[in-house]
């Protein structure tokens, strides 16, 4: 009796724990897939850093806004023109401070962008400027001119991507960041988690969520499961395996864009009957809803259909393995050495089921003629087959990757992936430097045309390579909140738009 | 006594002194934590700053003696990854590394003792045989499955415990089990063989023909001699543990060095990764230090 007494209170207990660790009614809490060591405001556009800092603690002076497709809109600047060719003024905000207390002015921005530019310090966002050179004058507190050299058309759409700090902010990465955003840091166990608490005074509408405590767990099944035994609200990723109950689960595209770089130097890649018969040897269809989930979405363009100029004109190689194999023989016929081994490349875990989908894709290269052989690599490995200067004495690879655009504009891929000096170009052909220098100096719908034309010319004229899928990633939300994950959320979680039920 | 320790203490210096060596040429040899650390499509230009920034631009041999230098005035080097001093991250992993070690050694072994040795008593007898069969399931299942089940059944379907994370005592519960299991067995098997031998050695039976009760002959007898190779396989454990055990962590979302070991290790982070063998190879020498020493407590011959 006595025994049956004690367990009886030892589950009582139990019980009782089990409600302490569920959560109070206006926080939340995010589980991330691995740990974040970082919270400095200019690596925001790493995705696990962004999904805690951008927009929440620190904001920016424009947002693009791709879940109710209205583009690109205000933040801390509340409007902005092309003051002079290749300058543009930003008229700032002024009610909005700081989490310390100080005030936002144009003081600010300027060394928020200067530290983000700076060979001192690391960040990431110097790259999405390429070669441009930013210059910032402060007109007056609530005014700043930055002068972009060579001048850069989607400036406005740039500063996105820069982080606003406080002028005192040191060069140095800090691991304190003080932002304008509706929540500030309170709270960082390194390697357990990262709490946020709204602030009372933010500049705009204050949010729901009062808390978001943020905590790191590599097994997609535990971050599953989290969110099932109500001990985290949101699991930006899990696998698919996973996502087996249609009340939490949720599939979106997450910007990411499977393909295979062709390096069109080495024979027999260099022939396009080659690059043809590649893409059309590949069944596409039969990877969708089985190797990989039902909302993948064949390519034909490295960026996802949400991004401007994204032509729908251009379709998909047909799968047509006759063909391939009629192109290969005529390819043959002309001396191309067809039967040279071509390497395949890939990256172990670079998404849930990768070596199986490259194992299936060499089997239908095969089934058409072509020798192959795949190669998987851990991602130091990977990198130094996937980004320039390429190995010596390398032989034909098709090198198997994801490419990530969810900033609405192909600038982001297209110098990186086709120009001659991209890093990551397979590809030297001028007529496409030219494009790609066209479409990035153009605006408007100047600008669309430029990138719908490079697309159409990049998949039907030069076959640069085999693209194959747009990616969707699973997440899974908690049913007490109201919140539904979008291409944005491979990339930011803005708290304010989490509502509950 | 004394003078051995102090040959264990200059030996195991020297050890550890080529370990570090070793960890030092072979990790750089692994590649540039240039391209890890920045974006993909970074630009030359900004590899080239962060080699420069981090000092991986200078000679091999001559970042070999800047760190020597600056360990010598116990500087471990930044982490690349965490933007802060690497033995400070390795140390806070460590610590819970190590009380998730001390708390399930302490439970295997007090629990391991105390079973095998019921159990060699009365040797194929139910009780035995139980025991036999539980140990070797535990010693067979691999630890991420025992994990997975572990919590869909206690976190999910029964909501007694949290499924991972850290903050109270209910935390620990999974974890610990989990890392209980496969030692447990093992140790549990090497105290059951190891206590059955006593049981039929000549002092035993003496002290039977003596009228010697069992549980002095258990407690007082026996147990003192069969613990040296129990000694030996649970320090062989605890070494295992305090080097980090990755899958529990991993799984559990525990702060511990296993993971952090092999995280830097996959980004290069050079200077957490030969913090963390130091740190860890120090622990471990220190163990076998204190596995020597109960040594010598339990056999006089060794006291010399």
């Amino acid at each position: 009796m006595k025994g049956k007494r004690l367990l009886l209170g030892l589950m009582m207990t139990a019980s009782a724990a089990a409600s302490a660790w569920a959560q109070e009614a206006k926080d939340i809490t995010v589980v991330l897939d691995e740990e974040v060591d970082l919270v400095e405001p200019c690596m925001a556009t790493r995705s696990n850093i962004g999904r805690i800092i951008l927009q929440n603690v620190s904001e920016t002076l424009t947002e693009l806004d791709v879940r109710n497709n209205k583009g690109l809109m205000p933040r801390l600047a509340e409007s902005w023109e092309e003051a002079s060719p290749g300058t543009w003024r930003f008229h700032l905000r002024k009610d909005a401070k700081f989490s310390d207390g100080s005030a936002f002015d144009a003081g600010d921005v300027k060394h928020s962008i200067e530290r983000a530019m700076s060979d001192k310090i690391s960040c990431e966002s110097p790259r999405y400027f390429g070669d441009t050179k930013l210059e910032t004058k402060v007109v007056d507190d609530n005014t700043i001119d930055i002068t972009a050299t060579p001048a850069q058309p989607i400036l406005p759409l740039l500063m996105t991507l820069v982080t606003i700090v406080p002028a005192e902010t040191p060069i140095e990465f800090t691991r304190e960041p003080i932002g304008t955003g509706p929540y500030k840091l309170t709270e960082w166990k390194a390697g357990q988690s990262i709490t946020l608490t709204r602030r009372d005074d933010y500049w705009g509408t204050a949010p729901e969520v009062t808390k978001a405590t943020y905590v790191f767990r590599a097994d997609p099944s535990v971050r599953a499961a989290m969110v099932a035994a109500g001990e985290a609200d949101i699991a930006p990723l899990i696998s698919e395996l996973d996502a087996n109950d249609a009340e939490m689960d949720f599939s979106y595209p997450n910007s990411e864009t499977f393909y295979m770089r062709l390096d069109h130097s080495i024979p027999p890649l260099n022939d396009k009957r080659v690059r043809q018969a590649l893409n059309m040897a590949l069944d596409r269809d039969a990877f969708i809803g089985t190797l990989l989930p039902k909302g993948a979405i064949k390519a034909t363009a490295i960026v996802p259909p949400t991004t401007l100029g994204w032509n729908p004109d251009v379709k998909v190689a047909p799968y047509d393995p006759e063909g391939a194999k009629k192109l290969l023989a005529e390819a043959k016929a002309d001396g191309v050495p067809v039967e040279t081994p071509i390497t395949i490349v890939g990256r172990t875990n670079n998404f849930p089921n990768v070596v199986e989908v490259l194992e299936a894709a060499q089997q239908m290269f095969e089934e058409v003629g072509f020798k192959t052989k795949l190669q998987m690599y851990e991602v130091a490995e990977f990198e130094k087959q996937y980004s320039k200067p390429y190995p010596e004495g390398r032989g034909p690879l098709l090198v198997a990757a994801q490419h990530d655009n969810a900033r609405g504009d192909p600038v982001f891929s297209m110098y990186f992936k086709y120009d001659s000096n991209g890093r990551q170009s397979g590809i030297a052909n001028p007529e496409v430097d030219k494009m790609i220098a066209e479409a990035t100096a153009a605006t408007g719908e100047k600008r669309a045309a430029g990138w719908k034309k490079l697309i159409a010319y990049l998949h039907d004229d030069v076959v640069a390579d085999v693209l194959l899928f747009h990616m969707v990633g699973f997440a899974r939300v908690n049913p007490r909140i109201d919140f539904t994950p979008t291409i944005a959320t491979n990339s930011q979680l803005q708290l304010s738009e989490i509502r509950f039920k | 006594m004394g003078k051995k320790m102090m040959r264990r203490v200059v030996s195991s210096f020297f050890s550890l002194v080529a370990l570090v060596v070793m960890v030092f040429f072979l990790s750089r040899l692994t590649g540039d934590p240039a391209a890890l650390f920045l974006p993909i499509d970074a630009t030359q230009e900004m590899l080239d700053q962060f080699r420069e920034l981090h000092g991986l631009n200078d000679p091999l041999i001559q970042q070999f003696g800047r760190y020597v230098w600056d360990v010598l005035h116990l500087d471990f080097g930044d982490s690349i990854r965490k933007a802060r001093p690497a033995i400070e991250v390795v140390l806070e992993s460590f610590t819970w590394t190590l009380q998730l070690a001390l708390i399930t050694i302490a439970l295997v072994t007090a629990l391991a003792i105390t079973i095998g040795s019921v159990a060699a008593f009365r040797p194929g007898g139910l009780f035995d045989r139980f025991v036999s069969l539980v140990s070797l399931i535990g010693a067979s299942a691999p630890d991420f499955w025992i994990a997975i089940v572990g919590i869909v059944v206690f976190s999910i379907t029964l909501g007694w415990v949290p499924t991972s994370g850290t903050g109270t005592v209910w935390h620990w519960i999974l974890p610990v089990a989990v890392l209980f299991i496969r030692p447990f067995g093992l140790i549990l098997q090497v105290v059951r063989g190891s206590m059955l031998t006593a049981f039929g050695s000549a002092y035993v039976k003496t002290a039977r023909a003596k009228g010697v009760g069992n549980r002095s002959i258990i407690f007082v007898h026996t147990l003192r001699n069969a613990m040296l190779p129990v000694i030996t396989v649970v320090g062989d454990q605890a070494a295992a543990m305090l080097n980090g055990a990755v899958v529990v962590e991993t799984i559990f979302g525990f702060p511990g060095v296993g993971k952090l070991m092999i995280d830097s290790i996959l980004q290069r982070d050079f200077n957490v990764i030969l913090a963390a063998i130091m740190v860890t190879a120090i622990a471990i020498f220190v163990m076998n230090l204190l596995i020597d020493i109960a040594y010598a407590l339990l056999d006089p011959r060794l006291r010399t």
